[in-house]
Order: C-alpha cells, then sequence, then structure tokens
C-alpha cells in the first residue's frame, strides 16, 4: 500500500466519485429516482390492502370500480408505473450517453403523480367517480410528459437500437394508454367516448405489454449485463423480440375493436398470443446467452427473481392461450385473472423487485461517492439482506396463495395471500429505508470529514 | 508489453510499472467489464490507467466494491483519464 502511495502521482482532483460532476449532466440528484423507487414500494404495500379490502368482491367482480380495480391501479399506476418513470429518468440518458432534461421538472413530477395516482386508485376503491377525474387529471399530464422526456431521450440516443426500439414501443403504447384511460374515466362519468370493452381491452394491452411490458423487456438489456458484467444481448435478436412485441400489440389493438366473438377476432388474438410467445422466447434465449457469458454469473435473490419473471410471462401467455380454447364458460378455471395475475405478479413485479434491489444500493452508491475526500459506502454496505429475504419468500408465497384463492373464489384464501403479501411489501419498504438511513448517515459522516 | 483482446480494449504496460487500459470507442458495458477484468487480475500495489472517452459512471460502485478507488489525472483533450489502485484500509 505505501508502495502505491509513493508512486502516486499528483493527481489533478480528489475524487471517489466526485469526477461524477463530469459525468453531472447524465445524473439527476440523488433523491429523484430514489423518490420515485420508495413511492413504488410503497404503492406496492397499499396495493396489497386494497385487495384485502376487496377480498369479498373479487369472486364476483367483472371490471369497474371498486377495491379489486384500486388494487390492479395501486400495481400498474403506482407500483410499476413510478419505477419506470424513475429508472427511465435516471437509466436511460446513461445508458444512451445523454444529459438527462429538465432534472427540476422530473423532480416536480413525483410531487403531481404520487399523490395524483393516490387519489385515482382511492376514487376507484370508493367508487367516486369525481375522485377519479381529479387522480387522472394529475396522473395524465404527467405520464404526458415522462412520453416527451422519453421521446427526446430516444431522439438523440447513440446506439443500442434494440433498446431504443422497445422505447419507442412503449412510448406509443403510452399514447394508446393515456387515450383508452382518458376513455374509461369519462365513460364512468357517464360520458362514453369508446365502448366499455373495447376501451378496457386497448387499455389492458397497452399498459402491461405495451408500456411496462416493453419497457421490462427493454431495460433487461441494459441492466442484466450490467449486474452480471456481461455483453450486451445479440442486438438482432433484441430487434426481433422487440419489433415483434409491437406487432402483437397491433394485432390485439384490432382485436379490440373487431365484433365481439368473430372469427377475425379469434384469429388476431392467436395471431398476437403467438408473436407474443416467440418474443418472449427469443428475449429469453439472447439474455441468458449474455448473462452466462458474465464476469458475475451468479446473481443470487436478483437472478432467481429474473428467472421467475420469465417463468411469470410465459404462464400468462399459457393461461391466456387456455383462456382462447375454452372460452368464456363460468365453471371453468378463471383463465383471464389467473393470466392478468402471473403477468403482473409474477412476470413483471418479480422482475421490478429483482432490478431495484440491485439498483438501488448501485445508485446511492454511486451518489454517495459523489461526496469527495473518503471511500464511498460500498452497494453491499448499503444492502438490507434481511427484509430482502422475507419479501422474497412473501412475495413468491403471496402469489401462489392468490392464484389459488382465485381457482377456488376463496375470499378468505385471498384475504391470506393479501396478509402475506402486505409482510413482504412491508419488508421491502423496510429495505429502502435502511438504504436511505446508510446513505443519510454516509452523507453525514463525508460532512464530518470535509 | 501490448496486447488487444477479441473485444478491443488495448492494454500496455508503462516503464513506470503501471498498466493502461484503453477502452475508447468500446460500447457499453464493455468498458466496465474490460477494466474490471483487469483490475481482478492485479496483485497488489498495483495502479491502472483507464484511458476512456466518457465518465464511466457504473464503474465507481463495483471499484469500491472490490476495494479499489479511482482518481481523475490529466489525459488529453476529450479523454477521461483514471488512476485506480487499490483503497488503503
Amino acid at each position: 500500500m505505501m508502495a502505491v502511495a509513493q508512486e502516486r502521482p499528483p493527481p489533478t482532483r480528489r475524487v471517489g466519485g466526485q469526477f461524477l460532476a463530469g459525468a453531472g449532466g447524465r445524473l439527476l440528484p440523488a433523491s429523484v429516482p430514489l423518490r420515485w423507487f420508495a413511492a413504488a414500494a410503497v404503492f406496492h404495500a397499499l396495493a396489497w390492502l386494497a385487495l384485502a379490502a376487496g377480498a369479498s368482491q373479487w369472486p364476483g367482480w367483472r371490471g369497474g370500480p371498486g377495491w379489486p380495480l384500486a388494487a390492479l391501479h395501486l400495481v400498474t399506476v403506482g407500483t410499476l408505473v413510478s419505477s419506470a418513470i424513475g429508472a427511465s429518468l435516471q437509466l436511460l440518458p446513461v445508458a444512451t450517453r445523454q444529459p438527462v432534461r429538465g432534472p427540476r421538472l422530473a423532480a416536480l413530477l413525483w410531487w403531481l403523480y404520487v399523490p395524483g395516482a393516490a387519489l385515482l386508485a382511492l376514487g376507484m376503491g370508493l367508487a367516486q367517480p369525481a375522485w377519479m377525474v381529479a387522480g387522472a387529471a394529475l396522473v395524465l399530464p404527467v405520464l404526458g410528459i415522462w412520453g416527451l422526456l422519453l421521446a427526446l431521450n430516444l431522439r438523440g440516443a447513440r446506439g443500442m437500437p434494440g433498446v431504443v426500439l422497445h422505447g419507442w414501443g412503449a412510448a406509443a403504447s403510452l399514447l394508446v394508454l393515456m387515450g383508452s384511460a382518458a376513455a374509461l374515466v369519462a365513460l364512468w362519468n357517464g360520458t362514453p367516448l369508446l365502448p366499455r370493452d373495447d376501451a378496457r381491452a386497448l387499455h389492458a394491452a397497452a399498459g402491461v405489454i405495451g408500456v411496462m411490458g416493453l419497457l421490462v423487456l427493454g431495460l433487461s438489456s441494459i441492466l442484466l449485463p450490467l449486474f452480471a458484467l456481461a455483453p450486451v444481448p445479440d442486438e438482432g435478436a433484441q430487434l426481433r423480440s422487440g419489433a415483434t412485441v409491437c406487432v402483437a400489440l397491433l394485432l390485439m389493438a384490432l382485436a379490440a375493436f373487431a365484433p365481439a366473438g368473430s372469427d377475425a377476432a379469434q384469429v388476431l388474438r392467436w395471431t398476437a398470443l403467438l408473436a407474443a410467445a416467440w418474443a418472449l422466447a427469443t428475449h429469453v434465449r439472447a439474455m441468458r446467452r449474455s448473462w452466462a457469458e458474465g464476469l458475475r454469473s451468479d446473481l443470487g435473490r436478483s437472478g432467481r427473481l429474473f428467472r421467475i419473471g420469465w417463468g411469470g410471462a410465459a404462464l400468462a401467455i399459457s393461461f391466456t392461450a387456455i383462456g382462447l380454447v375454452r372460452g368464456h364458460d363460468g365453471a371453468d378455471l378463471p383463465w383471464g385473472p389467473l393470466a392478468v395475475l402471473a403477468a403482473l405478479g409474477g412476470w413483471l413485479l418479480s422482475i421490478l423487485f429483482g432490478v431495484l434491489q440491485r439498483i438501488l444500493p448501485f445508485l446511492a452508491s454511486l451518489h454517495a461517492a459523489r461526496r469527495a475526500g473518503r471511500r464511498p459506502p460500498t452497494p453491499s454496505a448499503l444492502t438490507a439482506e434481511g427484509p430482502l429475504r422475507v419479501h422474497e419468500a412473501a412475495h413468491l408465497a403471496a402469489l401462489v396463495l392468490l392464484a389459488a384463492a382465485l381457482v377456488n373464489r376463496s375470499p378468505a384464501w385471498l384475504l391470506a395471500a393479501a396478509a402475506l403479501g402486505f409482510v413482504g411489501a412491508l419488508a421491502f419498504v423496510g429495505f429502502v429505508g435502511v438504504l436511505a438511513l446508510r446513505l443519510h448517515r454516509a452523507a453525514r459522516r463525508s460532512a464530518t470529514d470535509a | 508489453m501490448t496486447g488487444r483482446d477479441a473485444i478491443g480494449a488495448r492494454v500496455w504496460r508503462e516503464s513506470d510499472a503501471t498498466t493502461h487500459i484503453d477502452v475508447r470507442g468500446l460500447p457499453p458495458p464493455q468498458p466496465l467489464i474490460q477494466i474490471l477484468q483487469l483490475v481482478q487480475r492485479m496483485g497488489d500495489g498495483a495502479v491502472v490507467i483507464v484511458h476512456h472517452d466518457r465518465d464511466p459512471v457504473w464503474l465507481y460502485p463495483e471499484l469500491a466494491q472490490i476495494g479499489w478507488w479511482a482518481d481523475v489525472v490529466d489525459g488529453d483533450p476529450g479523454e477521461v483519464r483514471l488512476r485506480l489502485a487499490r483503497s488503503t484500509p
């Protein structure tokens, strides 16, 4: 060590990330992305509470306002989209080698979006159309601005054509999602702009597969190699997979407007489903190949959640296919709700939590390193392992129990699933809280040392 | 000693016993991978000079995790030059 110190030429700047000043244009203040991720964790806990509040409504629920709808939107609008906004605002500029645009705007959006999402969910739960309008009036403009920031970033992107294609698909889907959301809120307020079933079908496809699905697929191509220190997945495979998902989305949109039960609608749905299955297989094959070549092949809990997520996506496609074959037979298993559970809980949430538990300590360490003069806390020193262990076990158990509750149409099982899920969600909130506390302490120590 | 591995990073050793790696022009995350691969092969007391075309923001937490530290040193115009060494305890 002494030898190193003697050899050391006088550095121009002593840094542990102060050199991040050079990357300052690509980094938001730590509080901005961390606030979005913290909101996502809290909304996740609230989603399980809403699920419990609507336990008696679930067996007969066929859409429309109520706690089941609130629970769904706390997961989608609250957890998934909040995380997507935080991740895309911070990670895309770094990946596409561009400055972040409007850091103050990114901070302001949080203050509009989070209360708006909460109000929207509360309005849904309590079946208060006026509250839904007020919530949507906050959420939709934020989504529009986020879409614009996303588009500006993608327009100036250098390289990463696969990620960029997924991003454009998500941005286009966001427009459809916002339009169909506005149509649904208008419908519940007595002004039908689109037929209910058409608007719902568009909304579900654009939200789950279009916005969230494409972002998860695209960002995975950046994040998994980063975690595993692996080469970028094959660009050709990324492009083929992303383009096929976009085609599947287009077919789903056409199917939404085809006459219900018609042969045309069935053909469109089957073609879309097969395209989605092929796209998923292509994506997973490329990701696994890249992962296998990484310096760090064992990603532990995070890696398991990625694999579970891919399994969830495959199950969602399978359940949808079975539902298409069996039709709407009330005596049959609820294939539609099971597909939604597999897609939202199994696929999107599993991968999201796999990502968040790695990226949060990483981002925190990176920002802590901006304070010069001392060694920054390492990502592992910022990670509370205990809460993550609890979260993983509770997340998986809750999903299995929830599937059983849907199959048995049992409010009691559903309550048990909600209780387990809530415990897991609280554990994840605890992980975020401990990380924030450790980051704060590191900042105070740096200030004292300085 | 000089050489370029399959992915294109140029690695050489100078007479002052520092090892250099030039990752300019490589697509992300190759610079990160190449630098970490090199660093993990280095012994105690080794010093690595990185020649980069941008500030490698993701590198720093990874370095901290394995007990290394980075200083920015003077480089050519348009270059980000880093000096990596093991952290002192």
